[in-house]
């Protein structure tokens, strides 16, 4: 049984990688099977269904997430669940990067109501750049991630769908974020949610950097306290909120003659001393050019660019990033109007 | 601690050498003059190269039927290598292995292996022989997604685990095994997700990328050498050619490996990476694509005018008597 086709869409997409990048090797960050991401997703739909949502669509994988969804769809829903029709995204499977921006795409043009994202940072780091004005419900797969949090999926699920299907009011649950925009040689390039970070090591490589040596300069579009990875390094000289106006923008420097050194939790397991030279408040639209000649940036903690002396690179906080859902907020609201609760009239 | 220059010739020197190797090979077994079997590993060249730059003669690596680019990366004698897959009697095994059975000890090589799955196992032995001799020396096992399903892998990542034995296995995952998809055949979601069930990190990196394989292997060793245990790292790569040479290869997709070629190759990426930082110039990097062109050339033209091995050599080096 399915909803009809006029019904709300969300788009659901997730991170088809399970974490397994160097920091299980360099640190001890969690592992977040795929098995665990089809759950999630089969949650969602509980939720979703249980709403009205129509329809959902999904990104084509080649890694299997897409395959576990077809399979559990191939039985019935658990008692007596409807769940929404699951539209996988007619694309090119790459197995990198692009397809989730390609896939984000995709259900901007198919009008979704909203995206549900499942993975890390650079998951959202790479949605963030194509969602546009549609609200993402941001969650977390595993521990090593500041932007989403790690939530239970109905719950999320049903913030998703109680705004998709136009029972709470957007404007009033969502929130708009910053972003770390960086320009290479005067073209906008790229983003960051939370943190920019250049380093003078020279190449992607395995993309983390959980090293102190090479750390150059930190560009913070918020800084908490209890933060994982290179944003808590800011968090913990003077934490700054996602809502406050400005950023924060650091020079780091070798703790061995640093004014101030950090010991911060670069990585679930790994502390690491930074030395810090300078902080200073990042303004929004404030152009500030990277001090060097070349090296690497990493967005939301993964080398990204590689830049060389012919280069210029300037990095900017805008105010113009995602709308997130405020899942706290959707359901006070649901709550204090009554939308999942109802007086029993026998 | 970033490469120096000359590691950074090293490097592509190796990986040149191994695509010449395989390039050409690809064009005499055509000829029909190489007896057996021969399986290419053009393509996946980064792996070998990131972990062999690592090593030295201390460390011990096993290899499998795809070994060329394993043996060039230990430092086996390109010439002798060549002899030995046209089975000469100067060949590195006398002539008598041929490309699966390319070995040499006294280099670290283990030796290539027709059984899937079979040198996991060497590497336990010799990296328990390091540890119990504190050479400080680590094994290396390069093995395929299809080996990874191999009861003997799992057996050895679970003794290398129990004994923390100084042991590196690398997944060389090139999407098939023969003609089967490994997305098909791996029940897991990643071959590194396997370390998780023997107590051991799994990584996956990106086996077209040199500098990711390198940085990688570089932490995998070190964490052998200072006796902290096993690791698992998966390299996600390619072949360029079929499963062994002659293979139709109805499974690909027609312009899949056109496009690798075009969009993902690891020299082409480790050349525009290292003269876009100014590291390199062309010009050096094309001496050694001539050197390495003439090393070839002189290893065909030597292995196809030496003599086969005489008939008076037919049971020597085949038994052992202990
Ligand atoms: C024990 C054993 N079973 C089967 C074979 C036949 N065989 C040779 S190579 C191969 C596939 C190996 O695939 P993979 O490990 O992925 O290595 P690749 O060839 O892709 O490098 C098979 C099944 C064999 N040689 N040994
Ligand atoms: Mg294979």
């Amino acid at each position: 049984m399915s909803l009809d086709d006029h019904a709300p869409s969300i788009g659901v997409l997730a991170n088809p990688a399970a974490g397994r990048d160097i920091r299980r090797l360099v640190a001890q960050a969690s592992v977040f099977p795929i098995a665990e991401k089809r759950n999630m997703i089969t949650r969602l739909f509980s939720s979703l269904g249980m709403l009205g949502v129509g329809t959902v669509y999904m990104m084509s994988d080649g890694n299997g997430i897409a395959d576990r969804i077809r399979h559990a769809l191939e039985t019935p829903p658990p008692s007596d669940q409807i769940w929404p029709k699951v539209v996988f995204l007619d694309m090119p499977i790459e197995d990198r990067a692009v397809d989730t921006l390609v896939a984000a795409e995709k259900m901007v043009a198919h009008g979704v109501g909203g995206i549900i994202v499942l993975g890390g940072d650079g998951t959202h780091r790479l949605v963030a750049s194509r969602a546009g004005d549609v609200p993402i419900t941001a969650l977390s797969t595993g521990t090593n991630n500041v932007f989403p949090a790690m939530r239970e999926a109905s719950i999320a699920g049903l913030a998703a769908g109680l705004v998709a299907t136009g029972q709470v009011p957007v404007g009033d649950c969502a929130v708009r974020n910053k972003v770390l925009r960086v320009d290479v040689n005067g073209v906008e390039s790229d983003l960051a949610l939370v943190d920019l970070c250049t380093s003078t090591e020279l190449w992607i490589g395995s993309r983390a950097l959980w090293r102190a040596e090479g750390l150059d300069q930190l560009f913070l579009s918020f800084a908490e306290a209890d933060a994982i990875g290179l944003s808590s390094i800011g968090g913990l000289i003077r934490p700054v909120t996602r809502a406050a106006e400005g950023g924060l923008w650091l020079n780091l420097a070798d703790p061995a003659s640093a004014p101030i050194i950090v010991t911060a939790p670069l990585a679930p397991g790994l502390m690491i001393d930074i030395g810090v030279e300078a902080v200073q408040d990042l303004r929004p639209g404030e152009a500030i050019s990277l001090r060097a000649e070349r090296g690497v940036v990493a967005l939301d903690g993964e080398r990204e660019i590689e830049f060389s002396q012919t280069d210029k690179l300037a990095v900017r906080l805008e105010w113009d990033g995602p709308l997130t859902l405020d899942i706290s907020k959707v359901m006070t609201y649901a709550a204090e109007h009554e939308l999942l609760h109802r007086v029993n009239a026998n | 601690m970033p490469l120096s220059k000359d590691e950074l010739l090293k490097a592509y020197r190796m990986m040149k050498t191994i695509r010449e190797f395989e390039e050409r090979l690809h064009v005499e077994f055509a000829t029909g003059e190489i007896p057996g079997f021969v399986h290419l590993y053009a393509g996946e060249e980064a792996s070998a190269t990131g972990f062999c730059m690592h090593l030295d003669d201390r460390d011990k690596i096993a290899s499998n039927h795809r070994g060329h680019g394993h043996s060039i990366g230990k430092g086996c004698d390109v010439d002798a290598m060549m002899a030995e897959i046209y089975g000469r009697g100067n060949g590195l095994c006398g002539g008598k292995g041929g490309s699966m059975h390319i070995a040499d000890l006294s280099k670290g090589m283990m030796g290539a292996n027709g059984i899937v799955g079979g040198g996991s196992p060497l590497a336990c032995g010799a990296a328990l022989a390091a540890k119990q001799l504190g050479t400080g020396g680590v094994a290396i096992s390069f093995f395929g997604d299809g080996a990874s399903n191999q009861g003997t892998s799992m057996e050895s990542l679970n003794l290398a685990s129990v004994w923390n034995l100084p042991c590196i296995f690398v997944v060389e995952n090139n999407g098939y095994a023969e003609a089967t998809s490994s997305k098909y055949s791996v029940a897991c979601d990643d071959a590194a997700d396997r370390a998780s069930a023997f107590n051991m990190p799994g990584v996956v990196v990106d086996g077209h990328d040199f500098f990711a394989v390198y940085e990688a292997a570089g932490e995998a060793v070190k964490r052998a050498r200072e006796g902290k245990g096993p690791t698992l790292i998966e390299c996600k790569l390619n072949r360029y050619y079929g499963h062994f040479e002659g293979d139709a290869q109805t499974y690909r997709g027609k312009d899949e490996v056109k496009n690798l070629r075009a969009t993902i190759d690891c020299l082409d990426r480790f050349r525009a990476k290292v003269t876009s930082a100014d590291l390199l110039s062309e010009a050096e990097l094309d001496v050694i694509d001539g050197e390495v062109a003439a090393l070839i050339d002189g290893s065909v033209e030597k292995a196809k005018a030496a003599p086969m091995p005489a008939p008076a050599e037919l049971l020597t080096d085949v038994y052992i008597s202990y």
